[in-house]
């Protein structure tokens, strides 16, 4: 198990993401509402939040698939809505929550495609570009996966092939929006435990959107808590993940207790039928 | 891990395969030249026909094959290629295996060009401009219609749709107040000919596509990007709407070009990338040739059945390719067995 405790000195400020009074909408349904926000450089950022939340909404807002009603997002300083595709994609990678599959496409050649934004239109095939396909197939273990077409991989296999796409577009932030969905918990942790050698390893930023909080505590530096679209807490899991806090936020009573495994904070929902035997 | 038992090599295998039917496909287009340039009232054997083309032996021969055969045949090889390259694009940018120039609005677009021309009387030459004039007319249609939803493929399918169908009751409706004359010839141009080409029409309309195609050739990167859907597209630095609103257009005025050449010729475009598909696999930048090539094999083979084995008089092409063709293209489903494309 990879240790996830970074400490404070080694959160750098290049990288920086940022909402300022950021409103996200769909249509007239207002789904992020006036959010100030800012996440830690260098750092690994789990948005949490209950569903429709606008979490998935939030990453979309941060990676400008979704233009701001109202506000900016800036990286660096930098408002987001105002660089060119290109220029983002070169410092921002993203693995949508449900991305299409190409019919038939191999795991190469679909990790090739991550070096889009570096190619030019009629630039051959660089030894970069092969280098950076190299570099992302063995980071996330598929390289012995390489001829085989996604759509027959397992779950697991043909999510490690999609970051590897994101890999390969070799950029310092990673967005990553519920990247554990749909997959079995041995599963679930091998992508967590990828992501978590990228930050450690490879010194990427990452943020990702995740549903189970035991999981946003042991893997994240930061923590950013949603609900209704407005920002209920954000600081060091340790900090943030309280009692009183899930409690408010997912209407759950639950105690938190450190994890026995690695002492962040875990989340243990209250047990009704204990509390009524208790209570007889 | 669970290794899977698929065979290695996959993308090797497809690149031989797909040079290999590559091969096979321009033999053919060779042969069918030759016997599409030989065969008339003057009989010619295949050598001699090419021979002539290049303005080789009898000189009777060489004006018969250069200036009677040849433009009509380089016709139905121009829009074949192009008509199947369109095709092939519109499958991809739609994600719907049933998009083509029949279904999206370019047919009618068309069609509707070229019988407004033929009701107002006007120069028979200026046919081809209107028909291309149209099916750009329906690209903006579409364009038009679309791009408030940011040009999202589901909502493209149905106003393709639309469009095509508002855009042949048009034309219906002129073709039933014209007198039969006319109609004949409108019929001619709806439906897809290639008889009175000539050489003018020929070089025109063999630069533009040539040009257009070489577009396409060059945008076959962000093509690729966009088949991933809209977020990762987003992701990697494209900007979904107003690129596949510009791939369309590009995949359209191929399609409008051949339907300036030759009216719009039913099923060519919905066919070969299907048949090419079953060769060679998915659609990628190494089978954009294959697809060319099998474009035009098909629509000069239709030519022939047209002119020497179906005993029918001025038969357009259109009503072979669209005939013969869905039998066909039906047979080749049923044998492979499994839906054509995946959508996920």
């Amino acid at each position: 198990m990879t240790s996830t405790t970074t400490t404070v000195e080694s959160v750098t400020t290049a990288n920086r993401l940022a909402a300022h009074g950021l409103d996200l909408r769909y249509g007239d349904r207002t789904i992020v509402d006036g959010l100030d926000l800012e996440l830690p450089g260098g750092a690994v950022t789990a948005i949490v939040g209950p569903n429709a939340c606008g979490k998935s909404t939030l990453l979309r807002g941060l990676v400008r698939l979704l233009d701001p009603a109202a506000g900016t997002v800036t990286l660096d300083g930098s408002d987001v809505h105002r660089m060119p595709a290109r220029a983002l994609a070169k410092r921002m990678g993203l693995l949508p929550q449900q991305p299409v599959t190409p019919e038939a496409i191999t795991v190469e050649a679909l990790v090739r495609l991550g070096r889009y934004p570096h190619q030019r239109m009629l630039s051959p095939w660089s030894k970069t570009d092969q280098a950076a396909v190299e570099e992302a197939l063995a980071r996330t273990g598929t390289a012995e996966l390489r001829d085989q077409q996604v759509d027959r991989l397992s779950g697991g296999q043909r999510q490690r092939a999609w970051i590897a796409l994101a890999l390969a577009q070799d950029t310092e932030l990673l967005l990553l929006d519920e990247p554990t969905t749909f997959l079995d918990l041995r599963h679930q942790l091998d992508v967590l435990d990828l992501v978590a050698d990228l930050h450690a390893e490879a010194g990427r930023t990452v943020v990702m959107v995740l549903h189970d909080l035991g999981q946003a505590a042991r893997y994240a530096d930061h923590l950013v808590v949603l609900k209704d679209g407005r920002l209920a807490a954000a600081g060091p899991p340790t900090e943030v993940l309280t009692a009183e806090l899930v409690e408010a936020v997912f209407q759950v009573p639950c105690r938190v207790v450190p994890d026995p495994e690695t002492g962040t904070p875990l989340v243990v929902p209250r047990s009704r039928t204990r509390s009524r035997a208790t209570g007889r | 891990m669970t290794a899977l038992a698929v065979p290695v090599g996959t993308l090797t295998r497809r690149r031989a395969r797909t040079a290999a039917w590559s091969a096979l496909a321009a033999a053919l287009l060779v042969v069918l030249t030759a016997v599409a340039l030989g065969t008339g009232q003057v009989s010619l054997s295949g050598w001699d026909a090419l021979r002539a083309l290049v303005g080789q032996g009898d000189p009777g021969n060489v004006l018969v094959v250069q200036q009677f055969r040849a433009p009509r045949v380089v016709s139905a090889l121009i829009a074949g290629a192009a008509l199947a390259m369109a095709g092939s694009m519109l499958q991809r940018l739609f994600r719907n295996p049933l998009a083509s120039p029949d279904t999206i609005g370019v047919t009618g677009g068309a069609s509707f060009g070229a019988v407004l021309m033929l009701a107002t009387g006007a120069s028979q030459q200026l046919i081809p401009l209107a028909a291309l004039g149209g099916g750009l007319l329906a690209a903006l249609l579409l364009g038009g219609l679309a791009w408030r939803s940011k040009m999202a493929v589901t909502r493209l399918v149905l106003v393709g749709l639309a469009v095509q169908q508002g855009l042949a009751a048009a034309v219906n409706l002129m073709i039933v107040r014209f007198p039969a004359e006319l109609a004949a010839s409108a019929m001619q141009w709806t439906t897809g000919s290639l008889y009175g080409r000539n050489w003018t029409e020929v070089w025109i309309g063999g630069t533009a596509i040539a040009l257009t195609a070489l577009a396409v050739l060059l945008c076959q990167r962000r093509v690729a990007v966009l088949d991933l859907g809209d977020d990762s597209a987003g992701g990697l630095g494209l900007n979904p709407g107003r690129d596949r609103l510009r791939l369309l257009l590009l995949g359209i005025t191929l399609a409008s070009l051949a339907a300036a050449l030759t009216g719009p010729v039913a099923f060519v475009a919905l066919a070969v990338p299907h048949l090419v598909r079953l060769l060679a696999g998915p659609p990628t930048l190494g089978t954009l040739g294959l697809t060319a090539l099998t474009g035009a094999v098909l629509l000069l083979s239709a030519d022939l059945l047209v002119l020497h084995v179906i005993p029918v008089h001025g038969l357009p092409v259109g009503a072979v390719t669209a005939t013969l063709g869905a039998p066909w293209l039906l047979a080749l489903m049923i044998r492979q067995g499994r839906p054509p494309q995946r959508s996920t």
